[in-house]
């Protein structure tokens, strides 16, 4: 299979404190993978360095060959990204949004695809509404049709379900399985919910304190641990961690 | 498509953006309505009480009113650009942005494209307000105007991308500097009156800013000298120096945003 992102030895400080200690991994293409760890484990800064958003002090990233940050603008052509807590701009309706990020990914007439999309998270009708509007799962979809529009190599998702309704995250997973499932899209995603990563993703990482801990199938990453499944596997991980001090507790950059 | 060629896709995209924030935020158009007009009618009713008074000539009114119609090109163009970052941190939209293959490049010509509509708003109601109250027609100053606003308008931006770096750098504390700045630049541009009129201190600073240059030579066309083709040169070089020097200055910050990891300010 071939590899669609690299991230090769990844290490970020913040203030002298250690977020992500040697992060080292490969996606192939098709393959869905789980990024996952306690809060403070340092997924979102490995998910910000792999999109060229933050700079790793060590270590460099790769995306469908393109190196960064020299290759930033080609790589990210690769990538589509969405999170939970990213708001939709103000004053932009629905359908204007999609058709802006549709033309930054060098779309011509991205309505097609623009439809399809809505169509396939049910959200039609949400065309015309303005971005502010929405209810939070409402604007997770739309996020994911943004995300999707241009078809990326990757999927990248941070806590794609976060507060939302079990119907709304069920229908995101519904969304997400097609997606992958049609083509030979990737999947990176983090997110709290154990069983959503063990019904969505054939590989899961576990990050501690920055450090990978486990990377293999979701039953095998349990087995390691001899736990029944991730959840358990998480919270061994999550109790581990309060025994870390604070000061040396690893969360997203400081402000 | 590569990603990275210069795309005009991008670019318009970027400008449509930020024609349906104006349109759709009323209270954007301050900027393009109700400031240029209290300018206007500051500084022109300033020129009509000194221009009546014994020994001033006429040519204070013209030096008043030429000077804010002038300044405006430099407020709108800075403005209209560093208004339009803020708009994405406002709007929490930096991080979307910052994912897509778009350059920086690319953003900021898509908001300097619509800013400059925003600038034809202000700078137009500025000269319409100028000829309607005060019988002052600008364009009689003749094309010797289109280099100098050139010059205003390149300034304006060069401005903006200092400012931009700042807040990139400082976060939303530096906000305040998208406004604040332009007090700072406005006496030591000789906006009214020549640098002669400034302190000694101040006037080495004077000299080495483009808008100083630019100004002298629209006052000269108001005395009718003519161009000052002398003057827009030095403002033209000093521009392109600047211009050097904010480039570096917001490339440098970028690389401290992402090297310190500040996106986390705008999630």
């Amino acid at each position: 299979m071939q590899e669609l992102l690299r991230a090769h030895q990844l290490v970020k400080d913040f203030r002298g404190t250690r977020a992500v200690d040697g992060v080292d991994f490969a996606l192939h293409e098709g393959e869905r993978l789980g990024l996952l760890g306690p809060n403070g484990a340092g997924k979102t800064t490995t998910l910000f360095m792999l999109l060229g958003i933050i700079e790793p002090d060590a270590g460099w990233v790769e995306v469908a060959g393109h190196r960064m940050p020299k290759g930033r603008s080609e790589a990210m052509m690769n990538i589509g990204f969405s999170a939970g807590y990213m708001p939709l701009p103000d004053r932009l309706r629905v359908s204007e949004l999609l058709r802006m990020y549709g033309e930054l990914y060098g779309m011509a007439d991205p309505r097609p695809q623009i439809e399809a999309g809505l169509e396939r998270f049910h959200i039609s009708h949400l065309g015309r509404a303005m971005g502010n509007e929405l209810s939070s799962g409402q604007r997770t979809l739309v996020g994911i049709v943004k995300a999707t529009l241009h078809r990326p190599k990757v999927l990248v998702l941070d806590e794609p379900t976060a507060s939302l309704d079990p119907d709304v995250a069920l229908q995101v997973r519904e969304g997400l399985a097609e997606l992958c499932g049609e083509g030979r899209m990737s999947l990176l995603i983090t997110s709290h919910n154990m069983r959503e990563i063990e019904s969505l993703c054939d590989r899961v990482i576990f990050l501690s304190a920055g450090r990978v801990v486990a990377d293999n199938a979701p039953r095998a990453v349990a087995e390691q641990f001899g736990r029944g499944d991730l959840e358990g596997v998480f919270l061994q991980l999550a109790a581990d961690k309060l025994l870390i001090p604070r000061s040396q507790e690893t969360d997203r950059p400081a402000s | 498509m590569s990603g990275r060629s210069l795309s005009w896709l991008r670019i318009r995209s970027v400008a449509r953006r930020h024609a349906y924030v104006l349109r759709r935020g009323p209270h954007r158009l301050f900027d393009v309505t109700v400031w240029p007009v209290v300018d206007v009618l500051l500084f022109g009713s300033i020129g009509a009480f000194v221009s009546r008074q014994p020994g001033v000539g006429h040519t204070a009114y013209g030096y008043l009113l030429t000077g804010i119609v002038l300044w405006h090109v430099v407020y709108q163009s800075q403005i209209a650009l560093s208004t339009g970052v803020l708009e994405e941190t406002w709007s929490r939209h930096i991080l979307s942005l910052m994912v897509t293959p778009m350059t920086e490049i690319e953003y900021a010509a898509g908001v300097a494209l619509f800013g400059l509509v925003k600038l034809a708003l202000g700078v137009g109601l500025v000269a319409l307000v100028a000829a309607l109250a005060f019988a002052f027609n600008v364009t009689t100053l003749g094309w010797g105007l289109v280099p100098v606003m050139v010059i205003l308008l390149v300034t304006g931006w060069v401005i903006s991308l200092f400012v931009i770096g700042c807040m990139f750098r400082f976060g939303n504390g530096a906000e305040a500097l998208t406004w604040g700045v332009l007090f700072a630049v406005l006496p030591l541009s000789g906006v009214f009156y020549p640098v002669s009129a400034l302190p000694a201190l101040v006037r080495p600073i004077a000299l080495v800013l483009p808008t100083t240059h630019a100004f002298d030579a629209g006052r000269a066309l108001v005395d009718g000298r003519g161009m000052q083709w002398d003057q827009i040169i030095i403002a033209a070089l000093s521009t392109v120096a600047f211009g050097l020097l904010a480039v570096g200055f917001l490339a440098r910050m970028m690389k401290i945003f992402r090297r310190r990891g500040y996106i986390s300010r705008y999630t």
